[in-house]
């Protein structure tokens, strides 16, 4: 799809003129921006791209405080994939929550969302120890604990397809994964994990 | 499909925080270059200087990446859909010599990690939760 098709969609979807239009009519976010970006690469923030904490959650927006305490409206549709830890609904996107947003900038200044990640991280760290469904792990900016959330939690060894079993995972180590802060207690939550030497 | 005019390298593709704002990347600073920002289309290069070069090893996974120092303009295709963005060298990474493993997607497969780029850059061309992709490298 074209982008600028994809942003007459989005933008129709947030005024309410697509609203049958599903998730899988814009199949994975992969597959969405078939188009090189036309944006400046000096320092300016990407348009079409929000970093920040949720402030507020009403209906379908998310009000989001980013860098310079700028402030974003992030208009959720039928058509949004999030993610917090898993594929999952805004109803698991809680306020404090910290969130990146990809989408279409409106007119008004708010993001009409084709993705948000909520809290996601991507961490390269030391296995520091293994305990009962925690990993202890210290990464470039100090310690953290990672949770193992069953049903949830994979490791990736190499080229193998991903698999629960983390028995493989060694003291010592260096690993990078994917996983969801948790703003409460600064632990994660981890979603995948890539075993590298 | 790739842009870009000349290939530079085929490899894997993550991402990374920088300019900080919350959960684990708050203290992240600005980048070796500095000025980078995790919602603009920046990027760490392995041979961004000697000094490091000498940190990321990009050879001891067969990886010959030529230098090209902060501010140099890359594009960055995704192998599993074609998709394309440009970045600018903000930052000294990812440290190659301890990724040299592989990725795939689908029948598509990349091995060794040659680039890391800012969630903007990255979302624009691949799903942050995705992690990890194979990709190529142009000037």
């Amino acid at each position: 799809m074209e982008a600028l098709d994809r942003r007459k969609v989005l933008t129709g979807a947030v005024l309410g003129g697509a609203a049958l239009v599903g998730a899988t009519a814009f199949g994975s976010v992969e597959a969405a921006h078939a188009h090189e970006s036309s944006q400046s690469l000096d320092d300016a923030l990407d348009p079409n791209f929000v970093d920040g904490r949720i402030t507020a959650i009403n209906g379908m927006t998310l009000t989001v405080i980013g860098l310079q305490n700028l402030l974003t409206q992030i208009r959720i549709t039928d058509a949004t994939s999030v993610w917090k830890l898993r594929p999952t609904t805004l109803k698991s996107v809680d306020v404090g929550d910290g969130l990146y947003a990809r989408g279409a900038r409106m007119a008004d200044g708010s993001l009409a969302a084709d993705a948000v990640w909520v809290n996601i991280v991507n961490l390269h760290a030391e296995l520091t120890s293994i305990g009962r469904g925690v990993l202890h792990l210290r990464y470039g900016h100090g310690q953290l604990r990672g949770h193992v959330v069953p049903g949830t939690t994979s490791a990736v060894y190499g080229d193998e397809p991903a698999t629960a079993d983390l028995s493989r995972l060694r003291v010592g180590s260096h690993i990078q994964f994917i996983g969801a802060w948790r703003p409460d207690t600064d632990d994660v939550d981890i979603a995948t994990i890539f075993a590298v030497s | 499909m790739a842009c870009g005019t000349d290939f530079i390298e085929r490899g894997t593709m993550s991402w990374f925080c920088c300019g900080g704002s919350w959960g684990p990347c708050g203290p992240a600073g600005g980048g070796a270059c500095g000025g980078c920002q995790s919602g603009s289309l920046h990027a760490a290069w392995p041979n961004a200087s000697a000094a490091c070069f000498d940190i990321t090893r990009p050879d001891r996974c067969g990886k010959s990446l030529p230098r090209r120092g902060c501010g140099t303009v890359l594009h960055v295709t995704n192998r599993c859909n074609g998709q394309c963005t440009r970045v600018a060298i903000r930052d000294c990474g990812p440290r190659t010599q301890s990724f040299c493993g592989q990725n795939c997607c689908g029948g598509t497969c990349g091995s060794g990690r040659i680039i890391d780029l800012t969630p903007a850059a990255f979302s624009a061309i691949a799903s942050l939760s995705a992690g990890v992709r194979p990709c190529r490298v142009d000037d």
